[in-house]
């Protein structure tokens, strides 16, 4: 390659050898150290390439092999300056080009964004303009450390900044703190911990059933157990309660302590399910023919707009393609092009076949299913059935889980002050 | 072997016994054939013939005949030249 380009900026030509003792021309171009490449036969004489210098000196060799030379083809730079040698504007325009090229390479054309997950290149984009950086800015006036500088001010999460550039490109390389995140959300559940503590102390409560079931499980933290396993419950009933009994020896209430009951239960419960869904549907038939097509080219707040997109259609859809040119990666110009495309179409009623309506009660249950064993409901068996009644297909039945069932609620408060009145009565009577 | 060694001339045994390349010592030929199709000669005085089926190489002492199709010289030095075709053999003639 490098060879090809050396040979090409000295420049070279085709040859052709005639004659009777070609082979001895050949042998003494390689004793005079002429270089010869590309040899081959042609008919009764033989082409090569030669380089200039090489085909000056071939003079006295020509003579003494008395073969003839014929020059078929000139190749290389020095040749085509030659046959340019006319057209005046020619260097010029040449000059110019390297010129050109010199002047717009010490300029950014492109910001590169390496590293940002959370902050996209937008938003980095828009903070860099406000600090007066952005493409199409001399590269002298790029001061890196300063960028980096900026970007770690204003971005906490941000912990590492590299600027560099790289030809005419702004390499911005950031590394984000990755545990920002996890951060946030411990503090979140310490503060919902810091708030169910300081919650226990000040209100006590109870933990009733949010729906009717059999106990099947009941593990108490704290408070009284109401319920025990097997047992069936109704909505609202209280499973554990947060008032304890105080005895004294006689076994008789003296007083409560209240204290915020805290207990997993489970219990299987029933869930009615019912879905159902239209036979018939509306499908868009597009009419191929009648269609309009749009195209348009914007610079600045000048459009200019090829074709119509008129139309005498009742009904219609209209999508909109829009493309701004930009060079790199993230230096737009003020040139956008789309095209407008608008689509006739005719509805027609169609029906659903059993197989597909099926399908889709099948699939709309299963993700009902998925949703619920999410939230950690366990679904023990279900009875959901498929029915097709004439224009309305349904899926109905019954989904036996096995789910947590206890919510807190306010414990009532019972006042002894009346009973030790009551005592203290007795008491002096006696 | 020893009858072999008894035919070797006093350059060649010296070479032989002091392990010199025999290229440089004796200015053997190196022929070189990469597949089929590709032959690089070095150490040779010239070429006797050359068409696109035939070339004729002289080396000291001996020449160097290859036969094949589109047979064609892609350089051509003082030191080495290259052929390039579809080789079909390679012989050495007195």
């Amino acid at each position: 390659m490098i060879e090809s380009i050396i040979r090409y900026m000295r420049g070279y030509v085709k040859i052709r050898v005639e004659g009777e003792s070609t082979e001895r021309f050949l042998n003494l171009c390689s004793h005079h150290k002429i270089f010869i490449w590309g040899l081959a036969p042609c008919d009764t004489a033989y082409e090569m390439y030669v380089t200039i210098d090489g085909f000056r000196k071939l003079r006295p060799l020509i003579r003494k092999t008395h073969v003839k030379v014929a020059l078929v083809k000139r190749h290389g730079f020095p040749f085509f300056v030659f046959q340019n040698r006319k057209r005046k504007l020619f260097v010029p325009g040449f000059l110019l080009c390297v010129s050109l090229l010199y002047a717009y390479s010490s300029f950014i054309w492109d910001i590169h964004f390496e590293g940002n997950e959370t902050y996209t290149d937008q938003v980095l984009l828009e903070f860099l303009e406000q600090i007066d950086v952005t493409p199409a800015m001399p590269k002298g006036r790029v001061d890196c450390p300063q960028i980096v500088k900026e970007i770690r001010e204003e971005y906490d999460d941000i912990v590492w900044v590299s600027v560099s550039i790289e030809g005419s490109r702004l390499f911005i390389h950031v590394k984000e703190n990755e545990d920002t995140f996890l951060d946030e959300d411990d503090m979140e559940n310490s503060a919902r911990a810091d708030e169910a503590v300081s919650m226990e102390n000040v209100a006590p409560a109870d933990l009733v059933a949010t729906m009717d079931g059999t106990i099947t499980e009941i593990v108490t933290r704290s408070g009284v157990p109401l319920v025990h396993a097997g047992d069936v419950v109704k909505k609202g009933d209280i499973l554990v309660s947060g008032r304890i009994e105080v005895l004294n020896d006689a076994k008789e209430v003296t007083g409560y302590r209240y204290c915020r009951a805290d207990a997993d239960i489970y219990a299987d419960t029933q869930l009615v399910y019912e879905n159902t869904i239209s036979r018939t549907y509306e499908e868009k038939v597009y009419q191929q023919k009648e269609q309009r097509i749009q195209f348009y080219l914007t610079v600045g707040d000048v459009r200019v707009s090829i074709g119509s997109k008129a139309h005498p259609f009742e009904k219609y859809e209209v999508s909109t393609e829009e493309y701004t040119l930009k060079l790199g990666e993230n230096f737009y110009l003020p040139l956008n092009y789309g095209k407008i495309h608008v689509k006739s179409y005719q509805t027609e009623e169609k029906k659903y076949a059993d197989r597909t309506v099926q399908e889709k009660l099948t699939e709309d249950f299963q993700l009902f299913c998925q949703k619920l064993q999410e939230k950690g409901i366990q679904i023990r068996d279900n009875s959901v059935r498929i029915y097709l009644n004439g224009d309305v297909a349904s899926a109905q039945g019954t989904l036996y889980l096995n789910q947590a069932i206890a919510e807190a609620a306010d414990t009532e408060i019972i006042e002894m002050v009346e009973r030790n009145e009551e005592d203290e009565s007795i008491r002096s009577d006696n | 072997m020893k009858k072999e060694y008894k035919t070797m001339c006093i350059g060649e045994k010296l070479a032989d016994a002091a392990s010199l390349p025999k290229d440089v010592v004796m200015g053997a030929s190196v022929v070189t054939v990469l597949g089929s199709d590709e032959v690089i000669i070095e150490n040779y005085r010239g070429i006797i013939e050359y068409t696109d089926s035939l070339v004729r190489v002289q080396t000291k002492g001996k020449q160097i005949r290859l036969c094949g199709k589109r047979l064609q010289v892609e350089y051509y030095t003082n030191d080495e030249m290259k052929i390039t075709g579809c080789i079909c053999s390679i012989e050495f003639c007195t």
